[in-house]
């Protein structure tokens, strides 16, 4: 019976071991959050979980509460409710260890014009207690990671718009963080550049690093995340890989028409045939959601045909995540 | 600590890189020792223009003004009591004497006064004038008792006094007037260079509020009490160099008596950095932006500083102004300082003291209840 009872009691722990060990696979952890400026609720009760070596992707428009989580996140918002467990420690309890492993870019540059990139970097990352040459080699490292070996020396106010995002980013990870939280890096540069920081982004991750990634452009999140979740209006109303999201919208097709003269098109007509669930109008492209088994083609032609509008080119495509985020809030990401 | 040491480091590297900033740091202060030059250097081998206005004619009166124009050092001359607000601030004169009506009643009934006197140059010259006439007041009133308010006997025993023969050695004493106007006025400029450079340093929080590197200094380890007490820190420490650069280059280059123990101005000195900083910190807490910064240095210290009297003796303000000034912190340094200078122990000025740390202090709560207010609710989403 003793036997028993410490077999029991065995089997218990270990069982409790093996819960820890799942649990601490979980870089981050979110449970009930919720900020409210005002009456205006920002975050809405979200509860959402990051695994370690994920690059999580953040979608949703201006106002979502994206930002909002990330302050919350990284300590620089307070919340009204909910939890935050960041590597198995309480964002209450264990703030400064919290920072210590979190490595933060932010949407907007925040740099120092007056300080050359080598002092940039080599300030923020001695702000995490890093000294010496230690704190040098971290410096040097952290610049020849974004590409910007050979200038150290050079003042920020000198880069161009996508060297500065990497200055930016050669800031934040300097100090070898576990968690990065990038949120819309990308923002106003060049392709080149932003193929560069997809790249380090992909290399932070092989080093292992897990991510969390915010953007506005859906071709870079389905490029580079691993999971995404879709946050609109402070809660997440999807969550999943691309595959996950993308068999959400399994009932609807999407239907590109280009046409030589858009001004000429009525939405408000082609919304009205059957199985049209919504129109949008992008530059010369018309792109027509339908509703999958309906067969309406015969119709949008005649349409266009009856009122006289060219039609260049017709593509009946997959759905992709812009598609699923329409469906989804039904808004346009990029016009949201 | 080492936080704190590391913001600093930064702060130091920033802001010191612009030449622009050293000179406006380190160098600018120093112009107040120029100006005190230009407006103190030469006087002491000019004399002091003395502007008479005579309400009282007669006998007693008109010696008074006759013994003003023996003593040496003093050129009287005549004025009207409309003229006199302009005579001194063109600098016709240095000064005015007002010779009231009832003046030589006085002296006959033993009760001298009805004279008033205003200097642009400060205390230091009415103090010198007044001890001059009233030397000489005593004497008439003297033989006014020993006449029994007799005015025949008084006129026969003045008209002896006059004839008497005195051996008499003179030596002419060192003019620490003058010194220690210098000293006033350099420490006037200086008090709004400080008072400017704080607003500066302390800008540099909402500089970096703007350009989001405070989000990212949060977003790290770093607390807002460390980032806060290194931007202090900085700022004191520049103060600190500016009012002693400024001090030591009066004593040591230009051998000004600052008239007060060195210790004992560096004291008020540092209090007033400490004003400073609260004050600067007040501003910045109440600015959104950079530019109202500037619309609120612009609208605080430079008017504050002139009513104070910084720049031009506090005698010659209006009375309202007068009034006005003894809210202003400016006002009290300016007025502990004088006070310093005519002897006062420092012991006997506990009640400026008093004042000068309740102007601290309150800039203080102030400044630390907006930022606590403004921390709640940032422009996140």
């Amino acid at each position: 019976m003793h036997l028993q009872k410490c077999v029991s009691f065995f089997i218990l722990k270990m069982i409790r071991l093996c819960m820890k060990r799942v649990e601490s696979v979980n870089i981050l952890e979110i449970q009930d959050l919720t900020k409210k400026f005002g009456d205006f609720i920002a975050v809405d009760h979200m509860s959402l979980s990051v695994a370690e070596g994920e690059i999580f992707g953040f979608l949703g428009s201006n106002g979502a509460g994206k930002s909002t989580t990330i302050h919350m996140i990284t300590g620089l918002l307070r919340k009204n409710k909910g939890t935050i467990i960041v590597l198995g420690k309480n964002s209450e309890k264990s703030a400064t260890f919290i920072k210590r492993n979190i490595g933060m870019v932010p949407q907007e540059l925040a740099i120092y014009e007056d300080l050359t990139a080598y002092e940039n970097v080599h300030f923020f990352a001695g702000l995490y207690g890093m000294r010496g040459k230690k704190l040098h080699e971290r410096t040097v490292e952290a610049l020849k990671f974004v590409g910007l070996e050979g200038k150290e020396k050079i003042y920020p106010r000198n880069f161009s718009g996508g060297m500065k995002r990497r200055l930016n980013i050669a800031c934040a990870i300097a100090h070898r963080p576990k968690l990065i939280i990038m949120d819309e890096p990308t923002v106003g540069i060049d392709p080149q550049s932003r193929k560069y920081i997809l790249d380090s982004v992909r290399k932070l991750n092989a080093m292992g690093c897990t991510i969390i990634y915010t953007s506005h452009y859906m071709e870079e999140v389905e490029e580079i995340c691993t999971r995404i979740a879709i946050i609109d209006h402070g809660k997440i109303i999807a969550e999943g890989t691309k595959e996950q999201l993308k068999s959400l919208i399994t009932d609807s097709k999407l239907i590109v028409v280009d046409v030589k003269s858009p001004e000429a098109v009525d939405l408000a007509a082609i919304q009205a045939i059957q199985g049209v669930s919504n129109v949008q109008l992008d530059d010369q492209t018309i792109q027509i959601h339908t509703e999958l088994g309906v067969n309406n083609l015969n119709h949008l032609i005649a349409h266009f045909i009856q009122n006289g509008i060219e039609i260049r080119s017709l593509d009946e495509r997959e759905p992709n995540l812009e598609t699923v985020f329409l469906t989804l809030t039904g808004r346009n990401l990029r016009d949201a | 600590m080492q936080d704190i040491f590391w913001l600093m480091r930064k702060i130091f590297i920033e802001t010191f890189r612009s030449k622009k900033n050293i000179i406006l740091y380190l160098f600018f202060p120093l112009f107040g020792i120029a100006i005190a030059f230009i407006a103190f250097g030469q006087t002491h081998s000019q004399s002091l223009a003395v502007g008479i206005v005579n309400e009282d004619p007669g006998k007693i009166t008109d010696e008074t003004i006759d013994y003003l124009h023996t003593k040496t050092g003093i050129d009287v001359q005549a004025l009207k009591r409309d003229k006199i607000s302009e005579a001194l601030t063109s600098g016709n004169v240095d000064a005015v004497i007002t010779i009231e009506k009832g003046f030589a009643e006085g002296i006959l009934r033993q009760h001298p006064g009805h004279i008033t006197v205003v200097s642009i140059k400060g205390n230091s010259v009415t103090a010198m004038l007044k001890a001059t006439l009233y030397q000489y007041m005593d004497n008439l009133v003297a033989l006014s008792t020993a006449a029994n308010g007799d005015a025949e006997q008084f006129t026969m025993m003045y008209e002896q006094y006059k004839q008497t023969e005195f051996g008499m050695q003179t030596t002419e004493m060192g003019d620490l007037s003058r010194q220690f106007n210098m000293t006033q006025t350099a420490i006037g400029f200086l008090i709004m260079i400080m008072m400017i450079s704080a607003s500066n340093l302390s800008e540099i929080i909402l500089k970096e509020k703007q350009e989001r590197t405070y989000y990212r200094l949060l977003a790290s380890p770093i607390t807002t009490k460390t980032y806060i007490t290194a931007n202090l820190l900085v700022n004191m420490i520049v103060m600190i160099i500016q009012f002693l650069l400024t001090l030591l280059i009066l004593t040591g280059v230009f051998h000004i008596n600052l008239g007060i123990p060195f210790w004992e101005i560096c004291l008020v000195m540092l209090l007033f950095s400490i004003i400073s900083v609260g004050l600067s910190l007040v501003i910045i807490t109440f600015a959104n932006s950079r530019s109202a910064v500037g619309a609120l240095k612009n609208l605080i210290i430079i008017p504050t500083t002139m009513l104070s009297g910084c720049f031009w003796p506090y005698e010659i303000m209006p009375k309202v102004a007068q009034r006005i000034a003894e809210f202003l912190p400016q006002r009290w340094i300016l007025k502990t300082l004088t006070q310093m200078q005519e002897g006062s122990a420092i012991e006997n000025l506990y009640m400026n003291f008093l004042v000068l740390f309740a102007f601290a202090l309150a800039f203080f709560l102030i400044a630390a209840y907006r930022f606590s207010r403004n921390n709640s609710t940032k422009n996140f989403i």
